[in-house]
């Protein structure tokens, strides 16, 4: 096949199709992601924790960890449903294998984030007389959250890349619109092309998502969204000052 | 998350048996004022491990009073600290503030009213080595946070007073300011704002001076030498001597585990113990 003989414009006659295929990536994604932040929490607190539960988040965590998203959604649509007697669409089943391998990721990320904060800030609250779960809310899990932001941001990226295995159980997504196309127009190369191109523009996007998130979590904030956040309780203190100087 | 691991005090030197048997009757650390102390502690004894880094200390602080805790690395000074708002749980003896006691207890003593951790560190306000501000929050919100939450004060009524704790110590200017922003002799000011905050019956300062530059220490020094004049109750493990003795009612000087020897400023010029005269020479 010579190269005159490639067809670009299939990529702009096809976009709805291939923007569609992006958007079910994402929406499996977007769901699964806030799944397996709460999930992966929850281990995270759980493998913190005292035996026998700590034990079973690290058995969890090992064996999802170590699972590829090919055979875990294979094994939700074909295998965990009929153990349990129950149809999952293909959405549902995207959405579960993934929030099954992320949230043990995660669980991972947010036990590093949580140990990374000086246990000095901890006791410091303690000298105070403060409440352990507000010490956790108000101390420890904003300036954790800040160290895990990045992090996450890679398990999402990571996530949409993911849905492109779930091509095997019929998930329209990018990679399945991709081979339909291609059935109908035999332009490999074009097409592979433009899903590749999709996949890494996806990642950009979410990645300066991601860094202007944990730009505005920064003290003191940098950047225009935090400064509009943040900003009105600064010059509240600064008023205050004023008012007293 | 559950437990707090014991991060504070350092190593302790290692002896090759606890000294229990053949030490000199334990010292009580003491001004001698009848009236009753804020602060009691009673035969505390405290282990990490299989190893015991105090071994049993007695110590009255009363109203009023700036008593200075100094020593060798490892003496357990800190721990004797840190026992006094319950950071470390004492394994055996009595911790007693403002009536009320906490701690397993002395052995063949009358229990008296028992109280919980959480009501105990609401009386007593502490300052670590490391400032240990909340880096996230501005000086201000690190003050107000805690007044907030233990206290319940509004949001309005704990900025305000954040802002009074933050002036006493001279840092009104600075309230907007994260602790990323400040220098470490400031960021210590805030934390001194933070516990006083609390208006707490007792004081107590962790080698307050020991993380700062040289030229920062005065600062802090200044701030905490205008409490001790105010009349606040003060319980200091310092290094600076010089300090110490311009402030110390009573000067307890500890040894592996144990308090040595005790008195007021010229404990510094005549020490009676061949180990504090050591310790007072070197430091010198």
């Amino acid at each position: 096949m010579d190269i005159s003989s490639y067809d670009w414009g299939l990529i702009w006659d096809y976009r709805g199709d291939l923007l569609r295929g992006l958007l079910t990536a994402l929406e499996v994604s977007g769901v699964a992601l806030v799944i397996a932040t709460a999930a992966g929490l929850g281990l995270a607190m759980l493998r913190m924790g005292r035996a026998p539960l700590s034990w079973l988040a690290v058995v969890y965590i090992n064996v999802f960890r170590g699972m590829p998203a090919l055979v875990t959604v294979i094994w939700i649509y074909f295998g965990v449903s009929l153990l349990l007697g129950v149809n999952f669409s293909v959405f549902q089943a995207g959405v579960i294998a993934l929030s099954l391998l992320y949230s043990a990721f995660m669980a991972e990320i947010f036990r590093s984030a949580l140990q990374a904060v000086p246990p000095g800030h901890r006791e410091a609250g303690l000298a105070l007389g403060m409440p352990n779960g507000r010490i956790f809310f108000s101390v420890v899990a904003p300036q954790a959250f800040k160290i895990a932001l990045p992090n996450v941001g890679s398990m999402f990226i990571g996530m949409i890349k993911d849905t492109s295995t779930f091509t095997v159980i019929g998930l329209l997504e990018v990679v399945r619109v991709t081979q339909n196309i291609n059935a109908q127009t035999f332009q490999p190369f074009v097409l592979y092309t433009a899903a590749a191109a999709i996949y890494v523009l996806a990642a950009f996007v979410i990645d300066i998502f991601f860094r202007l998130a944990e730009a505005s979590l920064s003290s003191p904030p940098r950047g225009r969204v935090s400064q509009l956040v943040r900003g009105r309780k600064q010059r509240r203190i600064q008023a205050l000052v004023a008012e007293l100087t | 998350m559950n437990t707090l691991e014991p991060s504070g005090p350092p190593t302790p030197v290692v002896h090759p048996s606890a000294p229990v048997a053949t030490d000199p009757a334990p010292v009580l650390a003491t001004t001698g004022d009848p009236t009753p102390p804020v602060v009691r502690i009673r035969q505390l004894r405290k282990s990490f491990g299989s190893l015991e880094v105090l071994h049993g200390i007695d110590l009255d602080v009363h109203a009023g009073e700036h008593v200075v805790l100094f020593g060798p690395s490892g003496s357990g000074k800190s721990t004797v600290l840190r026992s006094i708002n319950l950071l470390e749980e004492p394994n055996s003896g009595s911790v007693c503030v403002d009536g009320v006691e906490y701690g397993p207890g002395v052995a063949g003593e009358p229990r008296v009213k028992r109280g919980k951790p959480m009501a105990l560190r609401r009386k007593v306000g502490m300052v670590f080595q490391q400032f240990n501000l909340f880096p996230h929050l501005t000086a201000l919100d690190n003050v107000s946070l805690p007044l907030r939450s233990v206290k319940g004060m509004s949001s309005e009524d704990a900025m305000r007073k954040a802002a009074e704790s933050l002036r006493q110590v001279g840092l009104l200017e600075r309230a907007a300011h994260y602790p990323g922003q400040l220098s470490g002799g400031q960021q210590q000011r805030v934390a001194i704002a933070r516990a006083l905050s609390q208006d707490p019956k007792v004081m107590l300062f962790d080698e307050p001076t020991s993380a700062l530059d040289p030229e920062l220490v005065g600062e802090v020094l200044r701030v905490m030498h205008e409490l001790a004049d105010a009349g606040m109750t003060m319980v200091v493990v310092t290094h600076e001597l010089g300090f110490a003795r311009e402030i110390g009612d009573l000067n307890v000087f500890m040894d592996q585990g144990a308090i040595v020897e005790t008195g007021s400023s010229e404990l510094f010029d005549n020490p009676t113990n061949p180990r504090t005269q050591d310790f007072i020479r070197a430091v010198r």
